[in-house]
C-alpha cells in the first residue's frame, strides 16, 4: 500500500445505538391514544460492539434478523449517529460524513436501489461520475474492468426497469463501486438472486477486494456468500458481538465443541443404542449421524468400528448452517458457550 | 461553483430523458397547464366583471400583472420545486435517502436540483407572456423592471424555502402529502393583489405567510408604486428564511434514522 492512500482499516470500540420507539395498543382506541400522547421506549439495537479490521480484510457479519447488523453498518457508513462508543473508518469519524470520507466508502443494500428507474444504468453511472468527480480516464478504465468481470455487456443501455433482478443488482454494484472505494459495506448484496447470479456477485467482490485491497464487511443470509468470501466471521445477536474469529473456529464451536460422525451401517441399529456413543443421534435406515465431543473423537470412532458392523465412517465439523441455527436457536446458552470458548 | 453547475446540467439531462420515456403524459400536462391558466384568468375576470374599475386601488391591467406573476410562480413551483420536494418524503419512506446522504455532495443541493418537470414549462411561458401583455399597457420604467426582477428572485427564494421547510418535516413525520395542499391553499390568495383583502387578512398575508411578497410586491415594483420599506423587506425575508431553512434541514438530517432494510 502506498503512503498517499489513507489506510482502509476499521476500528470500533463499544459502539452503541439506541432507538426511540413508540408503543401503540392494538385497535382504533389504541391508535387514538397513541396519536394524542405517545409512550416512548428506548430499545438498544447495538449494545457495545468492539472489533478491528485490517486494511484489505474481508469479514462476514452474521446474525438473525434484528440482531443489529444493518444498524452497525449504517453507523460505520455515517448514516446513523451512534448513541455511544467510537468508530473510525479509514481514519475518519463516519458520523461527520466528510467528503474525503464519503469518497472512500460505499454502502450497498440488496433491498434498496439507487439507479434511476426509467433510464439505462449508464445514465446513473454518469451522474455518479459527476458527483464523485471521477476523471474520465479512470471512469473508462473502471467501466471496462467492471463490464468484463460482471459481464455487463448488453445490459448497460437497457432501462433499469426492464432489467431482471440479477442484472439490476450487478448494475447497482457497479454504480456503488465506480469511485473505487476502499471500504465496502455490503448489506445482503445477493438477496433474492439465483445461484448463478450469487456466484457472479461473489466473484466480482472477490476480484475487487484483491485488485484494490479494499476492506469488506458483508452481511448475508446465504451462508455460501460468507464461506466463499470471508475467512473471518463476526456474529452479532441482540446487539452483542457473540463471536469474532475465523470460520473454522466457528465450526468447531458448534455442537458444543463436538464433531459430527457419519456412519454407513451394514445392519440397522436403533437410535437408542447409538446414543451410548454420542448425542444428537439421527438414524435414517442404514445411515446414521451423531455428535461426539471433540477430545474423544478417535476413541469413540474406534469403539464404533469395533462394536458395530460399519461400512463407512466419516468425521467432520458440523455444517456452518447448523452451527448458526444452534447459536441463535439456543439463545443465552449458546452465547455463553461461545463467549466462554 | 462550476462543479455545481455541471451537476445541475447532468441532473437536468437525466430527468428530462426520463420524462421523454412517457410521451402520452405530455398531452395531459399541456391540458392541465391551460386549465390552471383558465382558472386564474376567470378569477380575476369575475372580480372585475362586477362593474368596478379598480379593486383595492388596482386597475384591471395592474391586477392582471399580479395574475401573471402568480401563474409564473405556479409554473416555477411545478417545474422546479414540487418534483424535488415531493420526492423527499418518498426517499425517506423507501430508504433511498440513504444513498443521497452518503454521496460526497451537499444533500440539500442534491434533493433540490435532482428533478424537474419539463411538462409544466408552458406555465412559465404563459406567465411571462401575461406579464408582458399586462405591462405593455402600463407605464413601466427600466428601473422598475430591474427592481421587480430582483424582488421576484427574492420571492422565488421565499417560495423554495417554505416548500423545503415543510417537506423537511418528513424526516420526523415520514408522510407529508398534505404539504402541497397546505401550501397551495394559502398560495391561492396570491392571485389577487394583496390590497384587495381586508386589513387583517392583508396583514397576515404580508407578515405571517409572506404571500404578498411573492406576487404583489414585484408587480408594485414594476408599476413604480412600491414603498421602500417593502422593497427592502423582501430580500431580507428571503435571506433570513434561507438561513433558517438551511439550519432546519441540517438538524433534520442529523436526526435521520433511515428506514430499516
Amino acid at each position: 500500500m502506498t503512503t498517499s492512500q489513507p489506510d482502509a482499516s476499521v476500528h470500533v470500540r463499544d459502539l452503541k445505538k439506541q432507538y426511540a420507539v413508540h408503543e401503540k395498543e392494538p385497535g382504533f382506541m389504541g391508535s387514538l391514544r397513541s396519536f394524542v400522547s405517545r409512550k416512548t421506549k428506548y430499545v438498544e439495537a447495538v449494545g457495545g460492539v468492539s472489533f478491528d479490521l485490517a486494511p484489505g480484510e474481508v469479514v462476514g457479519f452474521l446474525g438473525p434478523n434484528g440482531a443489529g447488523k444493518t444498524t452497525t453498518l449504517k453507523m460505520l457508513s455515517g448514516l446513523l449517529h451512534p448513541s455511544g462508543g467510537v468508530a473510525k473508518v479509514a481514519g475518519f469519524e463516519p458520523r461527520r460524513r466528510e467528503t474525503a470520507f464519503l469518497k472512500q466508502i460505499t454502502l450497498v443494500m440488496g433491498q434498496k436501489q439507487q439507479l434511476i428507474w426509467d433510464l439505462p444504468a449508464l445514465d446513473s453511472f454518469l451522474v455518479n461520475q459527476a458527483i464523485y468527480e471521477i476523471p474520465d480516464e479512470q471512469y473508462r478504465a473502471t467501466m471496462r474492468e467492471f463490464t468484463e468481470v460482471l459481464s455487463l455487456d448488453g445490459i448497460l443501455k437497457k432501462q433499469v426497469r426492464k432489467l431482471s433482478l440479477g442484472e439490476r443488482m450487478k448494475c447497482e454494484l457497479a454504480a456503488a463501486l465506480l469511485h473505487r472505494p476502499r471500504v465496502l459495506f455490503l448489506d445482503e448484496p445477493t438477496i433474492g438472486l439465483d445461484v448463478n447470479m450469487q456466484e457472479a456477485v461473489r466473484a466480482f467482490i472477490r476480484d475487487y477486494n484483491e485488485r484494490y485491497g479494499a476492506t469488506v464487511i458483508l452481511t448475508s443470509h446465504y451462508m455460501a456468500d460468507v464461506t466463499a468470501l470471508a475467512r473471518r466471521i463476526l456474529v452479532i445477536d441482540s446487539g452483542q458481538l457473540v463471536f469474532d474469529g475465523d470460520l473454522a473456529r466457528l465450526a468447531e464451536q458448534g455442537r458444543g465443541g463436538g464433531k459430527t460422525v457419519r456412519l454407513k451401517l451394514r445392519e440397522a441399529v436403533s437410535a437408542a443404542h447409538l446414543a451410548r456413543y454420542g448425542h444428537d443421534v439421527k438414524v435414517d435406515g442404514l445411515s446414521a449421524e451423531l455428535t461426539v465431543p471433540r477430545a474423544e473423537v478417535s476413541a469413540r470412532a474406534a469403539k464404533l468400528l469395533a462394536d458395530l458392523d460399519v461400512a463407512d465412517l466419516t468425521v467432520e465439523d458440523p455444517p456452518i448452517e447448523a452451527v448458526m441455527a444452534e447459536l441463535f436457536g439456543a439463545g443465552e446458552r449458546a452465547e455463553k458457550e461461545v463467549v466462554g470458548g | 461553483m462550476t462543479r455545481y453547475l455541471r451537476l445541475i446540467r447532468i441532473f437536468t439531462g437525466a430527468t428530462v430523458s426520463a420524462q421523454l420515456e412517457y410521451r402520452a403524459n405530455f398531452i395531459g400536462a399541456v391540458l392541465s397547464s391551460l386549465g390552471q391558466v383558465g382558472v386564474a384568468l376567470l378569477a380575476i375576470g369575475v372580480l372585475f366583471g362586477q362593474g368596478s374599475d379598480t379593486v383595492g386601488g388596482w386597475t384591471f391591467r395592474e391586477a392582471l400583472l399580479v395574475t401573471g406573476f402568480f401563474i409564473l410562480t405556479e409554473g416555477f413551483i411545478a417545474v422546479f420545486v414540487q418534483p424535488n420536494m415531493s420526492r423527499i418524503a418518498e426517499a425517506i419512506r423507501t430508504g433511498s435517502m440513504d444513498f443521497t446522504l452518503l454521496k460526497p455532495l451537499d444533500a440539500q443541493f442534491s434533493v433540490s436540483t435532482r428533478y424537474l418537470n419539463v411538462l409544466r414549462v408552458p406555465d412559465i411561458l404563459i406567465g411571462l407572456g401575461l406579464i408582458v401583455y399586462a405591462a405593455s399597457a402600463l407605464t413601466v420604467t427600466l428601473a422598475g423592471v430591474l427592481i421587480a426582477a430582483v424582488l421576484y428572485l427574492s420571492a422565488l427564494t421565499i417560495v423554495y424555502c417554505i416548500w423545503l421547510a415543510l417537506s423537511t418535516t418528513a424526516f420526523w413525520f415520514v408522510k407529508t402529502q398534505n404539504v402541497a395542499e397546505l401550501f397551495n391553499g394559502v398560495f391561492g390568495a396570491a392571485r389577487f393583489p394583496v390590497t384587495a383583502f381586508p386589513l387583517p387578512v392583508r396583514f397576515a398575508l404580508t407578515f405571517v405567510v409572506p404571500v404578498a411578497l411573492i406576487t404583489t410586491v414585484p408587480a408594485q415594483a414594476m408599476t413604480g408604486r412600491l414603498s421602500p420599506a417593502l422593497a427592502l423587506a423582501s430580500p431580507l425575508v428571503a435571506l433570513a428564511l434561507f438561513a433558517v431553512t438551511r439550519w432546519f434541514w441540517l438538524r433534520a438530517v442529523a436526526s435521520y434514522t433511515s428506514a430499516s432494510s
